[in-house]
């Protein structure tokens, strides 16, 4: 598998923040404040990168504040937990999902994957969509995936749809996401999902090409 | 000619008719004592007729061969997660077995939810992945969530197998690395992945499902790989027999049974009729140095030859 000349950028932004699973605090208001460019090992004067570094790091604190209000919505909601009783976990995920869609209802496309944030994705995995190991993800991702799956904002992923495998190269080149979040593509399109909650948090369009 | 009378002929029918099926319903496990033993089976949850026909046979061979666990290759719930759908799938299929106190260990497909795990009667602690050991036995079995091979699974998976030091070490998930199906084939991005981790830490076995048919490979590398993937769907013909393949069979639905014992691990694949269509064994062949080309605990295979071979 190659690496893409991003990842180093990505990893290094990942490693110097806090881990996007962290304890997080709450965030002010938006719009997001400007983000602390962390040291990497590009150099440090070219703005593409300072610009780079910063999209990502906007990304983490717009995950870490998704978190936050997630957590602030599954308190009045039943608890998902380890029951015998199928009907308690489609309760608790419904209860979740509707806790945080009436918590999120302004939210929009876009508000967490940022046209910034997609700029890098892109770029990201262009490469690793070339290749022995682009075709086999292209295969993947053609396999596995499921007739239709409208997009939008707060809408739960289609009951019984299949969930497509994400290939390795890709999913290991996209920034770690805290437990809770999860990247599913979609014919060409990144769906952010909730896993727990199975709602479509954002998406951005033709992520692969 | 001379007539035979009916009710002679009617006997005889009869008497060859359950001849024919106590033969198809021939163990070829050896029962040895103190064994850890345990049914597979794989892409099952579509409630149907067919899933129905093989926890038939699963009930049927049970009496012979008391598994006390069950490990589930993914795809457990096709058509959705209500209630009903565990009902249809899982519950009512399953209820001899259930009622019976045997535990099953699923993994996830891509067409199940990952709020399954969550799902008490499928054991996965509430993780997508986890790892549990065979009572009083050097068996441990680690499930793992191959539809999402992040860097945070990696890391957990070393480490647990780093910590094992069990003789046995079975890997189980649903895309198998190994496959001559002409629909999916070998997952070989998942491959780049595990497969390093799986030789470094000395895994024998590797259990899949995703491809609707059964496959033994012939081991790679030292590690044993099957596919069982037609508990409950069969996709007739898509088994394109090639230089990974040790047996094969795409023709109708089944499962597979084990047996550890010791150095020992013997295997029997069942079709919903009962009929053997595959069975042997192997051994472990002691520890080897590290090697990116081999298992540290490699298998040997030694399979029995079936004495009606249905495979093609």
């Amino acid at each position: 598998m190659t690496r893409p000349i991003l990842y180093g950028l990505i990893v290094a932004t990942l490693t110097a923040a806090p881990a996007l699973g962290a304890p997080v605090t709450q965030e002010p208001a938006r719009p997001t404040p400007p983000a602390t460019v962390p040291k990497t090992d590009t150099p440090v004067g070219d703005p593409r990168v300072n610009q780079s570094a910063a999209a990502l790091q906007d990304f983490k604190t717009r995950v870490d504040r998704y978190i936050a209000l997630r957590k602030t919505a599954a308190g009045s909601a039943p608890a998902l937990k380890q029951t015998t009783n199928p009907a308690e976990i489609k309760a608790a995920q419904g209860g979740l999902a509707a806790a945080i869609r009436t918590a999120r209802a302004d939210a929009q496309p876009g508000d967490i994957l940022t046209p910034d944030v997609q700029a890098i994705f892109r770029t990201v995995l262009a490469p690793e969509l070339k290749g022995h190991d682009g075709a086999h993800a292209k295969e993947v991702l053609k396999d596995d995936a499921p007739p239709s799956v409208p997009l939008k904002v707060n809408a739960p992923y289609p009951e019984g749809k299949a969930l497509p495998t994400v290939p390795t190269n890709l999913l290991i080149n996209l920034p770690k996401l805290p437990m809770e979040l999860e990247y599913r593509i979609v014919g060409k399109n990144l769906i952010l999902r909730d896993t727990g909650a199975g709602l479509i948090v954002d998406f951005m369009l033709n992520a692969v090409r | 000619m001379r007539r035979l009378p009916a009710r002679r002929l009617l006997a005889f029918v009869l008497l060859a008719v359950s001849a024919a099926a106590l033969s198809a319903q021939e163990l070829r496990l050896p029962l040895k004592d103190d064994s850890v033993r345990f049914a597979v089976i794989g892409d099952t949850g579509t409630g149907d007729s067919h899933q129905m026909s093989v926890s038939n046979q699963l009930n049927t061979y049970r009496a012979k061969f008391p598994f006390d666990f069950v490990l589930m290759m993914g795809d457990n719930l096709y058509s959705g997660d209500s209630p009903k759908d565990y009902e249809k799938a899982f519950e009512r299929p399953y209820k001899a077995l259930l009622d019976a106190g045997v535990k099953f260990y699923a993994s996830l497909g891509n067409h199940d939810n990952p709020n399954e795990r969550l799902y008490k009667a499928f054991n996965m602690n509430g993780e997508r992945y986890y790892t549990f050991k065979a009572p009083n036995s050097s068996v441990r079995f680690f499930a793992l969530d191959s539809n999402y091979v992040d860097d945070k699974q990696l890391a957990w998976l070393d480490k647990e197998l780093a910590a094992s030091g069990s003789d046995w070490k079975v890997c189980f998930f649903h895309h198998p690395l190994y496959s001559s199906g002409e629909t999916h084939g070998s997952a070989e991005l998942q491959r780049g992945l595990l497969e390093p981790v799986f030789l470094k830490y000395g895994v024998n076995v590797v259990l899949s499902g995703h491809e609707h048919f059964y496959e033994r490979i012939k081991p790679q590398k030292g590690i044993q790989y099957f596919i069982v993937g037609s508990s409950a769907k069969v996709r007739t013909g898509d088994l394109r027999t090639s230089e990974l393949t040790a047996k094969g069979w795409d023709q109708g639905y089944g499962f597979m049974l084990v047996e550890i014992s010791g150095d020992e691990l013997f295997f029997q694949e069942i079709s919903d009729k009962g009929e053997t269509i595959d069975a042997g064994s192997l051994r472990r062949a002691g520890k080897t140095e590290p090697n990116p080309g081999r298992s540290t605990q490699p298998v040997e295979q030694a399979p029995a030859a079936p004495k009606q071979p249905v495979a093609r």
